[in-house]
């Protein structure tokens, strides 16, 4: 099946996970009791405040009529005005979103360039002592809480050595770099301000590490898995006996077929790092969505939450397509067989 | 030209690239980790992001940081021998008259007074303020009495009308609600929202500071009002940067990178006053924690079982165990500290024996309750598990109920529980903050009468004290309600808590206010180095 149908075929699925999930989202904002009106008026406001702010959110119209107003909003790009901070959510996720994303695409790359050498070494030393050290290091990286590994990183590099920044995205003795992206790794290199670019990379160590820690643990399991398997198959065998140095069998020749199914746990663990980064954030005064969405949550702002939803889950399917893309790209059979 | 690559020329090339990047990546990281605080730049480390800057909109302490020195007021808080006070003095009224019945309040203005745009705060500029804060008519409103018209009649001259008398009038106004907004804010309107959109990420006042930055999440900017008509402000910038984790801003407090760190818990507080280079000042506050008692449902509608209960709740061990000593019990509804409370009014200590024969008196036997609570206050889980090992020695099973807090509200304001808890701060420095909301009956539900207490001869007292004019006059009528709903014990008056500030030494010129939680007089601060 060509490229082009596959794009398409997903982007009626995008389409489709984005309505469901903004009806789902829409229906437990709903349900769930507490009157957004009066956590905006403040407890003490009386009844007939807090009637006047619900006519002025539009919160006394019926469910459909409100539901149906957000939907054609978001076709129109619209994702309604935040109850809390009274902006339009779109501005909000504008600001908070890049933030998040270069958090965990470098949290991302920390797991990979640490887990996949891992996971080799693992599989190529299976049950000698590295492969102890790696599986139990992988074990420990799956179980440490976020919050506790950032918090001793911060006491430790920040606190006690005073090497790295304790939180933050940047300076604040900076310019925020000019935004093309939002990302300021790449803004600061477009604009050539070496300064902010290198503070925005102190800034980025510990919270990705801690992020990245994590999965390290993931990747190395899924690479020395895989790498098992292939360590296997006759193709080793022949490419050894033909005479090939060791590591570059394993290397050039093992490693990217083990890397294909790697792709998929990655691209889940992308997705994951988006949603699952609030302890990381709120420890490391991270100004993506994490502290935004809780505060949202727990101020019952439905059109944040919603947006955040429509967004996060918007990120997730193109992951998926983009894993997808990748996947044909590097081995032509699944073309081939669909 | 084509120049051969040998493998040994590879090899090489690689090195000197992995050379290049390392050298590269070390310069970079090599930065100062920790930046410098200049003498005149003020940073202040607070736990959460304004929510909106609009000061007819936000009802929220946190936002006020922000707001309040970027507004000035009619009347504010007076300062008295270096301490901050809960009596007003003029801001931007120069003097005020008013009519014999309390309903007629004439404003006369300062000349000179100028918003950071360079226009002049005239009284068109009041009127419109109040205008846009009763169309408005959210949280900040409530301060004032609905129906309340404001006109010019002059140009520095202004007029309230107000429906009824409203005794607490001047001290609302210097509530950070009553901030005068520039009428030019209009300009900036979009679909008839006086600006209401733009108001929440930008000041538009006449204070010592304006917004100059927000980036959302990260630090709020403020730098100097050039046209502020009062004393030049010793910070060329005041920084609010937000870090969420407290044990992060203890940290950047210890390394000088925050001159001020906001909302440290009391432990954490413990463990800095040792460390070098910080101070931390202690002061009494007028934030309390009390208990609802349901009046509404059995057995609590008895004053008997309320008595009971106030009897047996160990507060000393409450104030040492929970708050490590960091509050004090209260003495009747109305805090120490805010005029019009009455130091002699009697005060319920733990008392088994005086608890068990109001129980018996009531002809009550083994009652249960529940105590409803949310994860809203650390504080309240433990005062649950107190007052159930108290309890339990009447003989009264307490069952905790740990709800979402959106849930808790909701309960609460429909008078779904027995036992609640919960804490009150009050807007204005005027005892009607603790007697009106919190017994006119009028007030049922989260609004203030919480425990949902019907008297109608504290009715009677509390309004006629919101109405009178004379000061003596409503004193003693407070005094008198005073001592009927601590008498039948509508609530438990728990503890008011200490307010805990942590400062770098090198600033000076702070001044607490208790009616200014989490507001710092940044215009007459300043930093020795």
């Amino acid at each position: 099946m060509p490229f082009v149908n596959i794009i398409r075929k997903r982007l009626i699925f995008l389409v489709l996970v984005v309505f469901g999930v903004s009806l789902i989202t829409f229906a437990i904002s709903h349900i769930i009791p507490g009157d957004p009106a009066r956590l905006v008026a403040g407890d003490r406001a009386s009844d007939e405040i807090v009637t006047s702010i619900r006519q002025q959110m539009g919160l006394d119209r019926p469910l459909p009529e409100q539901y149906w107003r957000y939907l054609t909003g978001i076709l129109r790009g619209d994702l309604g005005a935040s109850l809390r901070t009274n902006r339009p959510v779109i501005e909000d996720l504008v600001a908070f979103f890049p933030a998040s994303l270069e958090l965990a695409l470098v949290a991302l790359l920390i797991a990979t360039l640490m887990g996949a050498p891992l996971g080799v070494l693992s599989a190529v030393y299976r049950d000698r002592p590295i492969d102890h050290v790696v599986r139990t290091l992988a074990v420990i990286g799956i179980s440490t809480p976020a919050f506790w590994l950032g918090l001793i990183l911060i006491v430790t590099f920040y606190g006690a050595l005073g090497v790295l920044p304790g939180g933050g995205r940047i300076d604040p003795n900076l310019a925020i770099p000019s935004r093309v992206t939002g990302f300021y790794l790449v803004d600061s290199l477009l604009a050539g301000d070496l300064p902010a670019f290198g503070s925005t990379l102190r800034h980025l160590v510990l919270p990705a590490f801690t992020l990245g820690f994590i999965h390290l643990g993931v990747v190395a399991r899924q690479i020395r898995s895989a790498m098992l398997d292939e360590l296997q198959q006759d193709y080793v065998r022949t490419a050894r006996a033909n005479g090939i140095a060791k590591w570059r069998v394993i290397c050039g020749h093992a490693l990217p077929n083990a890397l294909i199914p790697s792709i998929t746990v990655l691209g889940l663990a992308l997705g994951d790092l988006l949603y699952g980064a609030v302890l990381t954030e709120t420890v490391f005064a991270w100004p993506g969505m994490g502290a935004y969405v809780v505060n949202s949550i727990q101020s019952l702002d439905f059109p944040a939450v919603m947006g955040f939803s429509v967004v996060v889950s918007f990120a997730y399917v193109l992951v998926n397509l983009a894993v997808d893309l990748i996947y044909m790209a590097i081995d032509p059979r699944i073309t081939g067989v669909n | 030209m084509f120049i051969a690559t040998g493998p040994s020329n590879r090899k090489f090339q690689t090195i000197a690239f992995a050379a290049a990047l390392a050298t590269t990546l070390a310069a970079v990281l090599a930065g100062p980790a920790v930046a410098d605080s200049a003498k005149d730049v003020l940073t202040i480390g607070k736990a959460a992001d304004p929510q909106t800057l609009d000061p007819d909109i936000t009802v929220d302490n946190n936002d006020w940081t922000v707001t309040y020195y970027a507004y000035q007021r009619l009347v504010h808080y007076k300062t008295i021998n270096g301490k901050g006070s809960t009596e007003v003095e003029p801001e931007l009224a120069d003097s005020w008259s008013v009519s014999a019945d309390g309903l007629t309040w004439d404003f006369k203005l300062k000349a000179g007074n100028k918003f950071d745009d360079g226009s002049s705060l005239d009284a068109a500029a009041v009127k419109y303020s109040f205008d846009r804060l009763f169309k408005l008519k959210q949280g900040p409103s409530e301060a004032l009495p609905e129906n309340t018209t404001v006109t010019v009649i002059g140009p520095m001259e202004v007029r309230f009308q107000l429906p009824s008398p409203y005794a607490p009038f001047l001290y609302a106004l210097a509530n950070n609600g009553c901030g005068i907004v520039n009428p030019k804010v209009e300009e900036k309107a979009k679909d008839g929202d006086m600006a209401k959109a733009w108001l929440a990420a930008n000041t538009a006042g006449s204070g010592p500071y304006k917004l100059v930055s927000w980036d959302k999440g990260q630090s709020l900017v403020l730098e100097p009002n050039a046209n502020y008509a009062g004393e030049k402000p010793a910070f060329s910038k005041v920084r609010v940067k937000i870090v969420g984790e407290a044990a992060a801003r203890r940290l950047q407090l210890e390394n000088g990178d925050l001159d001020i760190a906001e909302d440290l818990p009391v432990d954490q507080v413990e463990a800095i006053k040792k460390k070098p280079g910080i101070r931390v000042e202690e002061y009494p506050s007028l934030l309390v924690t009390y208990l609802y008692l349901n009046n509404s449902k059995p057995p609590l509608d008895k004053p008997e079982v309320r008595r009971a209960i106030s009897w047996a709740i160990d507060y000393q061990g409450i104030v040492d165990g929970i708050f490590d000593g960091q509050a004090k019990q209260m003495r009747g509804p109305i805090p120490d500290g805010m005029w019009g409370q009455d130091p002699n009014v009697m005060q319920y200590t733990q008392d088994l024996a005086k608890a068990k024969a109001e129980l018996a008196k009531s002809g009550v036997t083994a009652p249960k309750l529940s105590f409803l609570y949310s994860e809203r206050d650390p504080n309240w889980e433990p005062i649950g598990l107190a007052v159930q090992a108290n309890l339990a020695a009447l003989g009264i099973e307490v069952k905790l109920e740990k709800l979402a807090n959106a849930a808790y509200r909701e309960r609460l304001g429909k008078g779904d529980f027995e036992i609640g808890v919960g804490k009150w701060s009050p807007d204005f420095a005027d005892p009607y903050m603790f007697m009106n909301y919190w017994f006119d009956s009028n007030r049922k539900g989260l609004s203030g009468d919480r425990a949902f207490y019907v008297n109608p001869k504290v009715d009677e007292l509390v309004r006629k004290a919101a109405s009178a004019t004379d000061q003596a006059e409503r004193v003693k009528l407070y005094k008198e309600a005073q001592a009927i709903v601590v008498d039948e014990a509508p609530y438990v008056y728990l503890v008011q808590k200490n307010s805990q500030i942590a400062l770098r030494d090198s600033v000076a010129g702070f001044v607490f206010n208790p009616m200014l939680e989490q507001i710092y007089n940044i215009g007459a601060m300043s930093k020795t180095k």
